[in-house]
């Protein structure tokens, strides 16, 4: 029968754009590292060059997403009680596994900084690994924290982490580029990071791209077959108001445009190209921290 | 007994306890008429601001001309059995009580909101900046506690209390003799969300899924929502600019770049009101 709600309650002030931002800057951040970390500990010794760089990059990035979180809680003064670990934490809550990984995160990276400036083998290795995997946890959590929110149709699905990773992968190389690029604009001939260095980054990025895309296919595949809010999700994704971020800005602007760069063999090796494939794709991915965060939280409302 | 439906593991912290209480509560929409009565003295009682309620009435209109009809749904917080708030509280300030409350414990809230994420059932809210009391909370989640403080007095939650048709009952449903023992016995009872899991205990008789089914809001989303929804928005100072202003006239990008400017710009100007409250 058609009807229609004529009063609902709409408790909406949940998570925004800011919260969008943090998890696109810890995607920067971890995407970054993993290409610090190609060189000192997968051994892929051109890639040792941009290390200290990228660690770098990382650091800075994350530094900022402490300060994000803590202004958007409501009691900021009140963050370390997420710190309180032997008697307020509650570990069953994924925000307290997130506040542990953001915490030792950028330590274990300034350590690695460090002993690769130092250009001690043996300790970058160490410090790498070590990392690597807190990179990769600390923006795992990230898609856990949606993902474990069932009364969130859409935003649970296991998928959610490895693509939240991927996006990370993604971006971070590309945000890594752009870097690279300014950098070398303030640097002398020899000290330059080659284009057929940055070319390789991009390669590795069209293979992020690719898995990307089969990612958001499968979610996009779920979606046409889910249950009510997904419906909705899809809905709104196509045609309603998500489709900004999610159509144009991830999908089109983010990964059809640079995997049209990136798989043209003429093109795909000139650095205007690469610069160009690489800013789309850093800026693309916010595109689906937005959706995926805010996209839940607005259907929650009619409900 | 009516047939009942439970979490996972189905056990209720009270459940099988001689002597515990396990309160719960059952509206009956056959007898209630929309009034609005349960909300609007609640929100006296609590304080409750402008945009969030503990409890609501959802109402929807159905049919054509002259096929008509109107459902009603009191709704507030279910306090399930089984909290997905509580689970994914990190500071451990939400808890549930043996008794069956799920409680909010202000001190402890740091609000990061997890607990509104986490709500299937949209109860909880955010206490804004300014209360028209200053000693009331503010920045922290809140929710429905089911009257507590009155109930541990021997009272009636308030929206109980003042229910017009008799349509809420609340009481102990460990004691058999209890009127909503007797009518979770007789009646058959329905929840919100069962699918979840998360074991809900505010039961209602007579829901219809027409506005028990959340897939409801989405087919029938009308001019008249949004047109309601958007008013709320722009004449709310409490409404805020975070996510849920997005909104169907601003499907465009510059309507995606004013929300991003708008939300970002609020996030910073409340920056000063969280760090240097009472200053200024």
């Amino acid at each position: 029968m058609e009807g229609q709600m004529i009063a609902n309650a709409f408790h909406h002030s949940y998570w925004g754009f800011p919260i969008a931002l943090y998890f696109w800057l810890v995607g920067v951040s971890a995407g970054s590292f993993v290409v610090s970390s190609l060189g000192w500990v997968f051994g892929i010794k051109k890639y040792k060059p941009t290390a200290f760089f990228a660690s770098n990059t990382a650091i800075v990035m994350l530094m900022i997403v402490p300060v994000l979180l803590i202004i958007d809680l409501g009691k900021p003064y009140r963050f370390f009680h997420l710190l309180l670990l032997g008697s307020f934490s509650h570990w069953s809550a994924p925000m307290v596994w997130g506040s542990c990984f953001i915490l030792t995160y950028p330590v274990a990276m300034l350590f690695y900084s460090y002993f690769v400036y130092q250009k001690n083998e043996r300790w970058a290795r160490i410090l790498g690994i070590l990392a690597v995997v807190l990179a990769l946890c600390t923006h795992w959590y990230t898609g856990v924290v949606m993902q474990l929110n069932p009364s969130r149709v859409p935003n649970h699905t296991s998928v959610a982490p490895i693509l939240f990773l991927t996006g990370a992968y993604v971006s971070g190389i590309g945000f890594l580029i752009c870097c690279l690029w300014l950098r070398n604009k303030f640097l002398a001939a020899e000290k330059q990071v080659p284009i057929e260095l940055i070319a390789d980054m991009a390669r590795l990025m069209l293979y992020g791209i690719v898995f990307d895309l089969f990612l958001l296919g499968n979610e996009f595949l779920q979606m046409t077959y889910g249950v009510a809010e997904e419906h909705t999700m899809l809905y709104d994704v196509l045609l309603g108001v998500f489709r900004w971020p999610y159509l144009y800005l991830e999908i089109i602007w983010g990964l059809l445009l640079p995997l049209g760069i990136l798989a043209i063999p003429k093109i795909n090796r000139r650095m205007g190209w690469v610069l160009a494939a690489a800013f789309m794709c850093a800026t693309g991915v916010y595109g689906m921290r937005i959706w995926w965060v805010m996209g839940t939280f607005y259907y929650q409302g009619h409900y | 007994m009516a047939e009942r439906v439970y979490g996972f593991d189905g056990v209720s912290p009270s459940k099988g306890k001689p002597g515990r209480k396990r309160y719960a509560m059952v509206v009956d929409l056959r007898r209630c008429t929309g009034c609005n009565a349960c909300t609007s003295s609640c929100k006296t009682a609590f304080d409750v601001p402008l945009g969030d309620w503990r409890i609501w009435v959802a109402e929807a209109e159905f049919g054509e001309f002259p096929n008509t009809r109107r459902s009603v749904l009191p709704r507030l917080c279910n306090q399930c059995d089984e909290p997905s708030c509580v689970r994914s509280c990190p500071t451990q300030a939400t808890f549930k009580h043996p008794d069956g409350f799920v409680l909010q414990r202000y001190n402890r809230c740091i609000g990061c909101r997890t607990c509104m994420v986490a709500c299937p059932y949209n109860a909880r809210h955010l206490l804004p900046e300014y209360r028209r009391n200053r000693n009331n909370p503010r920045n922290v989640a809140d929710k429905c506690d089911f009257c507590v403080v009155r109930v541990t007095r021997g009272l009636a939650p308030i929206c109980v209390a003042s229910c017009t048709g008799g349509a809420m009952v609340f009481g102990d449903i460990n004691d058999p003799q209890s009127e909503v023992a007797r009518l979770l016995r007789e009646s058959k009872t329905f929840n919100l969300r069962v699918e979840l899991g998360t074991a809900p205990q505010v039961y209602y008789i007579g829901l219809t899924e027409s506005i028990g089914d959340p897939e409801f809001a989405f087919h029938n989303r009308s001019a008249q929502l949004h047109e309601r929804y958007n008013s709320f928005k722009r004449n709310s100072e409490l409404g805020g600019e975070m996510a849920g202003d997005i909104i169907d006239t601003d499907m465009g990008f510059w309507g995606l770049m004013r929300h991003i400017v708008r939300n970002f710009s609020s996030f910073f100007a409340q920056v000063p009101h969280k760090f240097f409250r009472g200053l200024y």
